[in-house]
């Protein structure tokens, strides 16, 4: 069974060496052998048992003896293994075209997912987002750093989603290190279908935009993001959040009845769709793509290479 | 005095190796030995100095290969103890060397060669596929078996000195003695003898001896035919071509006298004056003192694991091989496993004595095979990993 583990390495390892075909052909004949009940001619599967056991030997006798005494059990379970594991990554890989992310439409996992074949408030919107992608520009989002930055930084996120609230850490420390060199812009992108007060959320800090009390407002959502809903109803976690940050709280509450905002919120999801966002967060840098939380590191190399090019380096 | 393989070591870059911060235990010396520096450096001397034609180019490079083709030659008879240093013949490997006789040996149809039951297969196959000759065979080591094959017909005694399967000899000199007088010829696959112990032709009195250069420190792809002068001097002409004639017409020629007559074509140079140099490098540490070495080494082994593997041969005589096989692993588990887990190069399988192996339903073995340079150190490893191999896999 081993023979079938060593094909699918060797074939892929002969993809980028030449080295290594012969051993993959010679994988490919023990493979069709046993498939035809045959003995292994080569005897790979040997030499590759002796070889693991024998590597064993030098640091764990016991290990080495347990893997040669079992070796043909082991065999299978790596086989069946690597061959759910090809299907996954086949699966991850069709999602990843698909949604842009590995996890696909329903499950979510370090990416909140929006799905939009299920329809959901913005159904007016679907039709807008067949054709080719647009990317987004900073609109006359809120925006944090130098006004004519050569490199700009978006993010879609959505206030109730737990991944751009994990992102928002990161998010701080490269506005802190770029925010001289480059604008961060927010943009909306409330996802409903998960979680019921998202929209409300965007509202509200939209609403706090008017007072220029937005990075505070947005700021406590995050920061309180588990407490709302959970222990306190969503509408109620809003006017006591804008009480504490010091809002005029008449016309904060005038602001979120009229839903002033309920168009800028959609024309920024409606711009995120258009530009193949399919859940939060997602970031652009001068066009280029981050989905999810990543290390800042990740952050860092395309600001830099983006600067670079603008000659701010 | 005895060796200092300690010093010896020194002599051979290859044992500086290490992998994965072990260093490497070369046990696989019956193949091939390893290379001393000086080997290593007569050779590259040729490439580097007079990389020229020898016995043709009359310019000063020419001659010069000249000179140290003759010293070589000179080396061997030392060695060997023969009479002329022409009775030399430059091969590839005791393989063509055994060839070259069965193919260039007068044969009359219904003549009978003489083989043991332990052949390497380049002292087997060449019998089975001449055709009008009866290739007979005896047991190895078993005079009284030897003595009841050997017929009127038999033209050819072609037998293996050591077997390089398991370490034992044939009692050489007495079989040479009987077939004599028979009026039988004889020819010693000398492979692993020569390099383990001392061979005196004049004292054996063998009509013929093949020996190969890669076995005794010299260079891949050498090997010497001896042969006694008058024995040469009536083969048929079998591999013939440059260097062979002094002159030739379109329908005559005049062959040159021995050797030249026997070694066509351009010659492996480096090869020759390389295996020169290493078979005087043996020389100087004398035969006596690597048997001695050898057999402790060999003892040692056995003392320690006679018990725990099954010998191929319980033969107190076993020069430095140790054939042997553990219940349960097959002979490439064992070699492989050395190999990974304490870098220790043994070799398994048939080792070209396929016939032997089959006649006792075997597959085969693994064969750790010692040498000067070996150490009781090593041996002590190789011990230990074999009793580990035994304890925890079987």
């Amino acid at each position: 069974m081993i023979c079938i583990i060593a094909f699918v390495v060797f074939a892929v390892m002969a993809i980028f060496s030449a080295n290594y075909r012969p051993l993959a052909a010679e994988a490919f004949d023990c493979v069709f052998r046993k498939m035809t009940f045959r003995k292994c001619k080569t005897r790979l599967d040997e030499r590759i048992k002796s070889k693991i056991t024998g590597k064993l030997m030098g640091h764990t006798p016991k290990g080495a003896a347990f893997v040669f005494k079992r070796f043909e059990i082991l065999s299978w379970i790596f086989v069946i293994v690597t061959i759910v594991s090809l299907a996954y990554s086949g699966y991850s890989t069709y999602n990843y075209i698909q949604y842009g992310n590995c996890y696909g439409p329903e499950v979510t996992g370090g990416f909140c997912i929006y799905n939009a074949l299920e329809g959901e408030k913005f159904t007016e919107l679907q039709k807008k987002i067949e054709g080719e992608t647009i990317l987004p520009d900073a609109d006359d989002d809120p925006a944090i750093g130098l006004e004519d930055a050569k490199v700009t930084m978006i993010e879609f996120g959505c206030y109730s989603c737990p991944h751009t609230r994990e992102a928002q850490q990161i998010v701080r420390e490269v506005v802190s290190q770029y925010k001289d060199r480059i604008k961060f812009v927010f943009r909306d992108f409330p996802i409903e279908q998960i979680y019921g007060d998202a929209f409300l959320h965007a509202e509200a800090a939209n609403c706090a935009l008017e007072q220029d009390m937005f990075w505070e407002m947005h700021e406590l959502i995050f920061t309180e993001q588990e407490v709302c809903g959970e222990e306190v109803h969503p509408e109620d976690h809003i006017e006591d959040a804008a009480k504490r940050i010091g809002l005029n709280m008449k016309e904060f509450k005038k602001c979120m009845k009229e839903h002033r905002y309920k168009e800028e919120i959609e024309k920024d999801f409606n711009d995120g769709l258009k530009a193949g966002v399919s859940g939060t967060p997602t970031f652009f840098i001068n066009g280029r793509r981050i989905i999810g939380p990543k290390p800042i590191k990740a952050f860092q190399k395309i600001i830099d290479e983006e600067l670079e090019k603008a000659g701010e380096i | 005095m005895g060796l200092n393989p300690e010093k010896l070591r020194k002599d051979f870059p290859i044992l500086d190796t290490k992998v994965k911060g072990r260093p490497i235990i070369y046990m696989d010396s019956a193949c091939q030995t390893l290379r001393p520096i000086q080997v290593i450096n007569k050779i590259n001397e040729y490439y580097n100095e007079y990389p020229v034609c020898g016995d043709r180019s009359q310019h000063k490079l020419g001659k010069r290969v000249d000179e140290e083709i003759a010293k070589a030659r000179k080396i061997f008879r030392k060695f060997f103890n023969a009479k002329h240093s022409e009775e030399f013949i430059f091969t590839k490997n005791t393989t063509e060397s055994i060839n070259i006789i069965a193919n260039a040996l007068k044969f009359k149809p219904g003549d009978a060669v003489l083989c043991s039951d332990k052949e390497h297969n380049s002292n087997l196959l060449q019998w089975q596929i001449k055709k009008d000759i009866k290739h007979n065979i005896f047991e190895f080591g078993n005079i009284e078996d030897f003595k009841s094959k050997l017929t009127k017909n038999t033209r050819l005694v072609s037998v293996v000195h050591t077997s390089n399967m398991d370490g034992t000899s044939n009692p050489i000199k007495e079989m040479i003695k009987i077939a004599h007088d028979n009026e039988s010829l004889v020819l010693i696959d000398g492979a692993q003898s020569a390099p383990h112990r001392e061979i005196n032709l004049k004292k054996l009195d063998a009509d013929f001896f093949a020996c190969s250069g890669h076995k005794m420190l010299g260079p891949s792809g050498t090997g010497l035919l001896f042969g006694k002068k008058e024995q040469l001097e009536n083969l048929n002409p079998f591999l013939v071509g440059g260097g062979t004639v002094e002159e030739s017409t379109y329908t005559t020629h005049h062959w040159e006298p021995l050797p030249n007559r026997i070694e066509p074509g351009l010659q492996n140079y480096a090869g020759i004056i390389g295996l020169g140099e290493a078979v005087h490098y043996l020389d100087k540490i004398r035969l006596k003192n690597i048997q001695k070495h050898e057999a402790n080494l060999n003892k040692k082994a056995t003392d320690a694991l006679g018990d725990v593997v099954d010998l191929i041969s319980k033969d107190q005589e076993r020069a430095g091989i140790f054939s042997f096989n553990i219940k349960n692993l097959t002979p490439h588990n064992i070699a492989i496993m050395l190999d990974n887990s304490a870098n220790i190069m043994i070799r398994s399988g048939a080792h070209c004595v396929h016939s032997w192996f089959n006649k006792h339903n075997m597959t085969g073995s693994a064969r750790a095979s010692f040498y000067f340079y070996n150490t009781e150190e090593e041996i002590d490893i190789f011990i230990e990993e074999i009793k580990k191999l035994r304890k925890h896999l079987t």
